[in-house]
């Protein structure tokens, strides 16, 4: 596959929520506000591309049988590292996005794409992998942030976009609307994927 | 006594780790199809959450504070994890065959289920008692099997409904946790 | 044998040069973050009691400062009231004038809902805590004085009772003293 192939596969084709399910926790959690969502998918993005590089650079170090907690290891050092920095540097969005930093590391995504693709791929490719599913994720992300935060607060990113008068659905920016708007969502793209496996 | 009760109501209901605080989701998705399986996966999983919360407490307290490496906090607790994880999937491999054959990929990914992790995290963030984070550990794993449980109950029946082509399997199970956690949402601010 | 122990140095040295970093990385923003702590409670401070010039910390069940202007007068004390909110703790910093009344509330830290709770720190909800006595500290909802905040109940009832409450503890801890009103310059350490 072409590298610009493993780049976008992780856009809409392989799309690690809607279409893997993976990463369902932050997906939910965090798509409060679009602002959290660019922010998760950014952090998880970095974790994504350093665990991805550094996982493929010692493919052939690491012996199978440990494998997996090597990689978990790997992929808990950069969470840590994220999270300091994000302490230290972003601490609003280091306090929105709370719990679910040092959650990055039990992200399907991240240990899913080490297992599946890092650990069998060169660096170069695993690069773009780790790029592309980071995007995914973060697309992912941002979509179901863009209706909950719209309906839910008639806001995109702090900025009023419905009338002041508008009479916020409450339900989207709690628990239950993003339960709700993910699987609409999830619905949807796969009412425009049926054509294709004809 | 009564603060065990609130400690109960509190993780099954008001704070329900599925519904309300978004955690082990992935296998709330991946084992709820049979109702069996949501069971023994439950079970596994209360397991793992009080063992985890005891030996993660105890790792926190005793080690990562006296020595001043708080900050390896992630590191240790994930490893905890794994390694508990990899020695239930032993025990259940010896003990109970059907079981170790039915959950299959599953045990291994408990590993994996946020809701582990996550109450190791969040019973230290609320500086709860050695007692109260085991006993959180239990209740919030308790908690967990519920919601599978029902959900699992739910998604038998769902199979022989008239669904929409595209809303099949994933879609229309999001919504049906939507429902319930709208349910749910009705035990937010008890004040017990 | 050997590849047990093959496998059991390979983790380690892995683990190990992850703890290496991770400590070089922690020595590198741990005192930024302690900083920013630092600034924000400051600024906190001189936001809620800004007649104060100076402030004296006190240590107790609850810590807090006293504020002294130019002549040395007290004019009030500054603390912080922690609440448990919808969803997590809500922090606020409080500055009560000498004779117990509410000067002025700024909300510190809150992960409340955005839209809903988290209009908590908006000016038209904390403003309305300005010359409140003490025992006026309540909601509407809960017959007092204090206007709820329209689908966040939880995250205003527990701000305003957070604040009553440290205010309760200030009034109590502060009432019996009778070195109150004058300040000695020479044991400063932190001017406003």
């Amino acid at each position: 596959m072409s590298l610009i192939k493993e780049l976008t596969k992780g856009f809409i084709k392989e799309n690690p929520v809607f279409i893997m399910a993976l990463g369902l926790c932050p997906a939910l959690a965090v798509s409060n506000s679009i602002e959290n969502a660019i922010g998760m998918g950014g952090a998880a993005t970095f974790v994504l591309l350093c665990s991805n590089i550094l996982i493929s650079l010692l493919k052939n170090f690491i012996p199978p049988k440990i494998r997996i907690p090597c990689y978990i290891v790997v992929i808990a050092s950069f969470v840590t590292i994220v999270d300091m920095t994000m302490n230290a540097y972003l601490p609003d969005l280091h306090r929105n996005l709370g719990i679910f930093i040092p959650l990055i590391v039990v992200n399907c995504v991240i240990l899913g794409r080490a297992e599946a693709f890092a650990s069998r791929n060169s660096v170069l490719k695993s690069i773009f992998d780790g790029i592309g599913m980071g995007i995914g994720f973060t697309i992912a992300l941002v979509a179901v942030a863009f209706f909950r935060e719209l309906l839910g607060a008639g806001q995109l990113m702090g900025i009023q976009i419905f009338p002041n008068n508008y009479q916020p659905i409450l339900v989207a920016i709690l628990a239950p609307g993003a339960f709700l708007t993910l699987g609409l969502l999830m619905g949807l793209i796969n009412l425009f994927k049926k054509p294709e496996t004809d | 006594m009564g603060n065990i009760f609130t400690l109960a109501i509190s993780a099954i209901f008001i704070n329900n780790f599925v519904l309300t605080r978004f955690l082990g989701l992935c296998p709330y998705i991946g084992v709820s199809k049979k109702l069996d399986q949501a069971l023994g996966m439950g079970m596994a999983v209360i397991f793992v959450m009080s063992m985890a919360s005891t030996i993660t407490w105890m790792i926190h307290n005793y080690l990562l504070i006296p020595f001043d490496l708080v900050y390896l906090q992630t590191i240790a607790f994930i490893l905890t994890i794994a390694t508990l994880v990899q020695f239930v999937e032993m025990v259940i491999q010896k003990m109970a065959p059907s079981l170790y054959k039915s959950l299959g990929v599953f045990l291994p990914l408990i590993t994996t289920n946020c809701a582990v992790l996550g109450v190791s995290i969040i019973n230290i963030n609320e500086s709860l008692t050695f007692i109260e984070s085991i006993l959180h550990g239990i209740f919030a794993g308790i908690g967990f099997t519920v919601v599978l449980i029902i959900m699992a109950g739910l998604r038998e029946r769902l199979d022989k409904s008239p669904v929409p082509e595209s809303m099949k399997d994933l879609p229309i199970s999001f919504i049906l946790a939507g429902c319930m956690a709208l349910a749910f949402l009705g035990f937010a601010g008890f004040n017990i | 044998m050997t590849y047990y122990i093959k496998l059991g140095v390979i983790l380690f040295m892995i683990a190990a040069i992850a703890s290496g970093v991770l400590a070089f990385v922690n020595n590198f923003t741990k005192p930024i973050i302690e900083e920013n702590q630092r600034q924000m409670e400051i600024e906190a401070r001189r936001t809620v009691l800004p007649q104060a010039k100076t402030f004296e910390y006190v240590e107790d069940n609850l810590p807090y400062y006293r504020g002294y202007d130019e002549e040395g007068q007290l004019v009030g004390y500054t603390f912080m009231a922690v609440g448990a909110g919808y969803s997590g703790d809500i922090q606020t910093m409080v500055g009560l004038t000498a004779d117990y009344k509410i000067f002025s509330i700024s909300v510190l830290i809150q992960t409340e809902t955005p839209g809903l709770g988290a209009n908590c720190t908006r000016p038209e909800f904390t403003n309305q805590f300005s010359g409140k006595e003490v025992d006026e500290l309540y909601i509407d909802v809960d017959s007092g004085d204090i206007d709820n905040i329209t689908g966040a109940t939880i995250t205003a009832r527990a701000l305003t009772n957070s604040v009553k409450k440290a205010s309760d503890i200030i009034i109590e801890q502060t009432k019996d003293l009778s070195d109150n009103t004058k300040h000695d310059y020479s044991k400063d350490k932190e001017t406003a």
